[in-house]
């Protein structure tokens, strides 16, 4: 049996999905009976795996995100075709 | 494939068999490489985006795509082919990114306010390490608002709404999977403070979640 401590300790450290089966198990009875931290622990697992989930769901976000500004892409271009000509000399 | 000889024994009569042995290097399809001159018309909005996802400044996130091009120029010479050009430039943004959040730290030094201070040294936390305050339950379940593509988007927005260094210290350890040791190191904090930083962005996150969020399932 793990103590408060101990599961504190844990998913300070870790993702409570991340953990093997056995101490997934155990963390959980944990949880499910104390009146000290369960309360607590369990609001932490559930923004865990809220987390986990968005990381899954980011890149097509992503896409709704605001394009780059178009004078700050064209001072890029310029930039990198310059650096892209000397590595290029250099190279060869 | 055929690669390695066996020695058994068959009734007795030792025996030589080939044994066939799974591949460890596996042939990776090659991706041919963009050249950096195109890079800023296929991929500067997609790094933007992720770098704004991370830094919520345009003007940072424009210097990091900016940082990571150039770096990608000097490190093509490494780049492998083994996965779209798009994922490695992201990944030398990662370290920009960090960079970038280390420097707001040094100049924005991370006090601990009063309100983290009591929690740090009431009698529990800092004997015990175990957090006993009881939260309010969620006024939605968030478990099933996962397949709601809207719920992600306005998820999106409240990490955006958490403050500093709250939110850097989010980024830093649950979006970009850094340990609680580098993190620490980063923002020259310690596992304690870094721990209530991460309580303060979910308390935040919650909060603002149940403030925006109108979908289905609300009571």
């Amino acid at each position: 049996m793990l103590t408060c401590k101990q599961v504190s300790k844990v998913l300070q450290n870790e993702d409570y999905e991340n953990l093997s089966p056995l101490r997934r198990f155990l963390l959980m009875f944990h949880i499910k009976l104390c009146a000290v931290c369960g309360k607590f622990n369990r609001q932490v697992i559930d923004s865990q795996d809220m987390c986990c989930n968005f990381k899954r769901q980011e890149e097509s976000l992503l896409e709704k995100e605001p394009p780059m500004d178009a004078d700050r892409k064209d001072a890029l271009k310029k930039l990198l075709s310059e650096q892209s000509g000397d590595s290029t000399l250099h190279r060869s | 494939m055929f690669s390695s000889t066996h020695m058994t024994f068959i009734d007795g009569h030792a025996a030589s068999v080939i044994v066939p042995r799974k591949s460890t290097v596996t042939s990776q399809p090659k991706v041919p490489i963009t050249p950096p001159e195109k890079w800023v018309e296929l991929y500067s909005d997609y790094l933007y985006g992720f770098a704004m996802s991370r830094l919520r400044d345009p003007e940072a996130s424009a210097d990091c795509v900016q940082d990571t091009f150039l770096a990608g120029i000097k490190a093509l010479n490494r780049f492998d082919g083994s996965r779209d050009i798009k994922f490695w430039l992201r990944g030398i943004m990662r370290n920009k990114i960090v960079d970038q959040i280390r420097k707001t730290v040094k100049e924005n030094k991370v006090d601990i306010d009063s309100e983290d201070e009591t929690l740090l040294e009431s009698f529990w936390f800092r004997f015990s390490g175990i957090a006993t305050t009881n939260p309010e339950p969620w006024q939605f379940n968030p478990r099933k608002q996962y397949d709601n593509t809207e719920f992600w988007v306005v998820f999106r927005e409240c990490i955006d709404s958490v403050k500093n260094p709250a939110r850097q210290a989010f980024v830093l350890r649950v979006l970009e999977d850094m340990t609680t040791e580098e993190v620490c190191k980063i923002m020259d904090i310690t596992p304690n403070y870094l721990w209530v930083l991460l309580h303060r962005a979910r308390q935040q996150l919650k909060e603002l979640l149940e403030e925006k969020w109108t979908g289905p399932d609300v009571m």
